[in-house]
């Protein structure tokens, strides 16, 4: 299914011709072409950007649990005996669980996610992950989100995704949020990263900046520089320019969402505000970190896990809720680099391991429901969550039934499964 | 063609007194055609050869005129270059007198938790003290190289500071890593590894006899030495049982201790490593394990990628790697000779300006160029504690990466549109001397202009010569002009309209320049 952009929102002419940026570009543009002739540098961002910020045609949030989530304690497969017996003090009992059908529970902090399961807006998929394990943070990360094992080169998935259509802007995928953008994005295709939406923008391109002075001067010294970084420095200004009809959003969720405070709510709150900004943003990602577990991962009253799942479910719920009608458009996905051990560990956690839980939320999830063939737990030392669905068919069938695409060349040689959790 | 006439009127008038007074006495625009862009030369300041600009902006957080009166003193770059091998031979007063600025970063571990248990002071402003001092250190130290060497190795064998409990012993790890920062590898790896702040941080300070925690055994071989490809699951389990019965007692006494009770004893192997390992007390056994990792080719080749990756390119040739992996071995792990040989490579000498500055690299600098001087915090808001703000908003604070591979050294990691948003909004807002403003001193705007009258194309070569220790060029100086709507000739005094109201736009171009966002 294609998604189609909602004709209420302003086309990207409309925006440039209102917008202050895109007045004084224009007046700029002409009057440097009428007086300083071919002096002039002509590395604007203008015609570039007339294509930028047009509406997306859906939006793809990927949500990464950094640090190795254990999904066992997160969707909990109550009805496999091995998982009690191998977690005694750090199970989540049976009749704690939310949403329990005859094999599995949520942990009781997704409390908030009730509403969205219930009316059927919220999947999970369990025993998800990679071809082969790989029990090292860093290198797992760069491998799932690199999502090419036959290839030595290093681009992001999502940054093949936004390459596959003609729209150039950088304002297709973005990163916010703190630390620098994830492998997933990474590659030819440019993209946009920011700790606050209210970030993009150049300090002293202001009212006093005679003839365009700040913006010339930075071109002038940049419109050479054929590195990364000066490729970046000028994609940036378009972007801005594009970027702008996001700062007339108003600050703060609407529709009476909280938004847990925390640098995963945070983030997730900027996103419904770049959302609402409409300006073309298809792929977004955000991190929320401290799921390396190995110690003090607890139990029901007390430890980490408790508090990283409750914030979790709090973050999704209250952005899904701050996007109001546009949730109609976004689908967020989580995904983390490895599950972990199904034995606990002497310090009340668990060690690396191997599958994992995703969650689907938002358009077009046929949810409320727990998806997956499960391969049934050993209650032995090393014993693993086997993987019985690829991760890419996951990704594959949000891309497939959203964005109306192909993924032979986001995951290439890779012959996605149909999962069914999507309409 | 009405539209630009009419939107300059408008910009005139809204600017008011600035627009107006940048302009001067030039009423027709500036950049008309014609005008010709020839960089002058400004001779009171003496520059260091190119070569040697190079090798001693590498080494240190920003070449200063004060820097570079230093080179020539102690005999040009190479000279100044073997001088910082050995610290203890540089007198650095006033770096050392930093440390009292924040008294709990003297404190032992009890007396810290203690404190962070009543009102007196949280863990994480421990920590943050920690990180005001390392960037305080970095901007004012006499130990450039050291400082250099030391962040780098905090990087590689990363503790982040926020980890839970790691506050307690945190400073000293600092320390411990600073004091042998250019030594052998092997004696900071033995130092490193067994330290209650990695204990802590990787789960091995309660790792147990019954079920040794894989966490550290694990890092130890993938990031701080062999690195992966040449052990397997089962030199994991080895490794993580070799390092058991180094305790820490953390959320009680915090004190460290070895206890023989939960040493794992029995036969190991990690690769070909081997040992009965049948004495309770393990640490004899640590010490051999350490010390076969430390001569390992695989580490040594994995140090020094590491190295030539941060001071030489985002990527060096295996030529050079396996160059440097064998002085490595060759001289005991010693780390000088390893960096003698990196900078004596023609590969570093063709490097000049390839590496990306990080966050913490692109705030000091500018610290040091704009020659702020920050004094001891009497406020929330002191420059100092700013500092750590701004360099937040570049995208990273010192030691604080949360995962244990360090921050990427590369220069992709840094070019992100976010990060140079933040960059020049840093600089913008530093040039005009906004903020901070509390207990830091910025050279008066007036100083800025060096002689009492002087065209402009003139005063851009002497900030350029400042700020980033080289000669104007034709793209800085046209730059600069469109910036403040100047011509190269226009005549600049202290009562011109620039200097009065501008010269924070002229400054905030020299540091936006592709050669301050480089080393």
């Amino acid at each position: 299914m294609t998604v189609t952009a909602s004709p209420a929102t302003s086309c990207c002419d409309e925006y440039a011709g209102m917008s202050r940026r895109g007045l004084i570009r224009g007046a700029a543009l002409l009057g440097a072409t009428a007086t300083f002739g071919s002096a002039v540098v002509t590395t604007s961002a203008r015609p570039a950007a007339a294509s930028w910020g047009a509406p997306a045609r859906g939006t793809l949030v990927l949500l990464s649990l950094r640090g190795a989530a254990d999904g066992l304690n997160i969707v909990v497969p109550h009805g496999d005996p091995a998982y009690y017996a191998a977690r005694p003090r750090i199970n989540v009992p049976k009749d704690t669980l939310l949403e329990r059908d005859d094999f599995f529970g949520l942990h009781p902090g997704l409390k908030a996610l009730q509403p969205m399961w219930r009316s059927g807006k919220l999947a999970a998929i369990h025993a998800t992950g990679m071809p082969a394990p790989n029990r090292s943070h860093f290198f797992a990360m760069e491998e799932i989100e690199d999502a090419d094992p036959g290839s030595s080169a290093r681009t992001g998935w999502l940054n093949r995704f936004l390459g596959l259509d003609s729209n150039t802007s950088p304002l297709q995928g973005m990163h916010v949020g703190g630390g620098v953008p994830p492998t997933s994005m990474y590659g030819p295709h440019q993209v946009m990263s920011a700790r606050a939406a209210s970030a993009v923008k150049l300090a002293g391109d202001d009212q006093y900046a005679v003839n365009d002075g700040r913006r010339r001067s930075l071109q002038k010294l940049w419109n050479r520089d054929m590195s990364l970084l000066g490729r970046n420095v000028r994609s940036s200004f378009a972007a801005i320019d594009a970027f702008e009809p996001v700062l007339g959003v108003a600050e703060g969720p609407r529709n009476g969402a909280t938004y847990p405070r925390s640098d995963l709510g945070t983030a997730l709150g900027e996103v419904a505000r770049i959302l609402r900004g409409n300006v073309g943003v298809e792929a977004v990602t955000v991190d929320q970190g401290d799921w390396d577990m190995h110690t003090d991962m607890g139990n029901m009253s007390w430890g980490r896990m408790k508090a990283n799942v409750t914030e979790l479910g709090d973050a999704i719920a209250a952005f899904f809720t701050d996007l109001g009608p546009l949730a109609d458009n976004v689908t967020l996905v989580t995904l983390s680099e490895f599950g972990r051990r199904v034995k606990e560990n002497s310090s009340w956690g668990t060690d690396h391991g191997y599958g994992n839980v995703m969650f689907v939320a938002g358009a077009g999830v046929k949810g409320g429901k727990y998806y997956g063939r499960w391969p049934g737990l050993q209650n032995s030392l090393d014993a693993d969550l086997t993987v019985t669905t690829d991760y890419r068919s996951v990704l594959s069938e949000v891309l497939r039934r959203r964005f109306d695409t192909s993924t032979s060349a986001v995951f290439p040689g890779f012959q996605p499964e149909d999962v069914g959790f999507m309409a | 063609m009405t539209a630009a006439p009419r939107r300059r009127t408008l910009l005139a008038g809204v600017g008011a007194g600035t627009a107006a007074a940048a302009a001067g006495a030039v009423t027709a625009p500036a950049q008309a055609a014609g005008v010709r862009y020839t960089p002058a030369s400004f001779t009171g300041v003496q520059l260091l050869p190119e070569a040697e600009r190079h090798l001693v902006s590498r080494f240190s957080y920003g070449v200063t005129p004060a820097l570079a009166n230093q080179v020539r003193k102690a005999g040009g770059a190479q000279a100044w270059f073997e001088r910082q091998l050995d610290p203890s031979g540089v007198a650095d007063g006033t770096a050392a007198a930093l440390e009292g600025w924040w008294p709990s970063l003297s404190y032992d571990a009890p007396k810290l938790w203690e404190r962070s248990q009543g009102t007196l002071e949280g863990g994480w402003e421990v920590m943050q003290s920690y990180q005001r001092w390392l960037l305080m250190r970095r901007t004012y130290s006499q130990r450039q190289l050291a400082e250099v060497m030391t962040e780098f190795w905090e990087n590689h064998f990363n503790v982040p500071v926020f980890g839970d409990g790691v506050f307690t012993f945190r400073k000293n790890y600092g320390d411990t890593i600073r004091a042998r920062a250019l030594g052998t590898f092997e004696d900071l790896l033995q130092a490193v590894t067994v330290h209650p702040a990695m204990g802590m941080f990787l789960d091995n300070a309660k790792s147990s006899k019954s079920a040794p925690n894989e966490n550290l055994g694990r890092e130890l071989l993938e990031l701080h030495t062999v690195g992966r490809g040449v052990y397997d699951e089962d030199d994991v389990k080895s490794s993580a049982r070799i390092l058991t019965g180094y305790w820490v007692d953390m959320w009680r006494t915090w004190t460290a201790s070895y206890r023989p009770e939960e040493h794992w004893t029995g036969r190991v192997q990690v690769m070909d490593f081997t040992d009965d390992n049948r004495d309770p007390d393990g640490r004899a056994v640590v010490r051999r394990y350490l010390s076969y990792l430390a001569k390992h080719p695989s580490t040594a080749a994995r140090v020094a990628r590491k190295l030539a990756v941060k001071f030489v390119s985002d990527t060096p040739s295996e030529a050079l790697v396996s160059q440097l992996a064998d002085v490595y071995l060759r001289n005991g792990t010693a780390i000088a000779p390893v960096l003698r040989a990196l900078v004596a490579s023609d590969e570093f000498k063709r490097s000049a300006g390839k590496k990306v500055r990080d966050p913490g690299e692109d705030l000091v600098a500018t610290y040091r160029v704009l020659q702020m001087k920050v004094a001891r915090p009497t406020a929330s808001d002191s420059a100092v504690n700013a500092m750590l703000w701004q360099v937040s908003n570049l995208g990273q604070t010192p030691v604080s990466w949360p995962q244990p591979d360090g921050p990427p050294l590369t220069s992709e990691a840094w070019s992100s549109p976010s990060r140079i948003l933040a960059s020049f909004d840093t600089h913008y807002t530093l040039s005009g001397g906004w903020w901070p403003k509390k207990d830091v001193t910025y050279r008066p705007k007036s100083a800025w202009l060096p002689r009492k009258r002087m065209r402009f194309d003139m005063l851009v070569d002497y900030l350029s010569r400042m700020l980033l220790h080289r000669p104007s060029t034709a793209a800085l100086l046209e730059a600069c002009c469109l910036s403040v709507d100047l011509t190269p000739a226009e005549m600049i005094h202290a009562d011109h309209g620039l200097v009065k109201w501008n010269m924070h736009r002229v400054l905030a171009t020299v540091l936006d320049s592709p050669a301050h966002l480089t080393r």
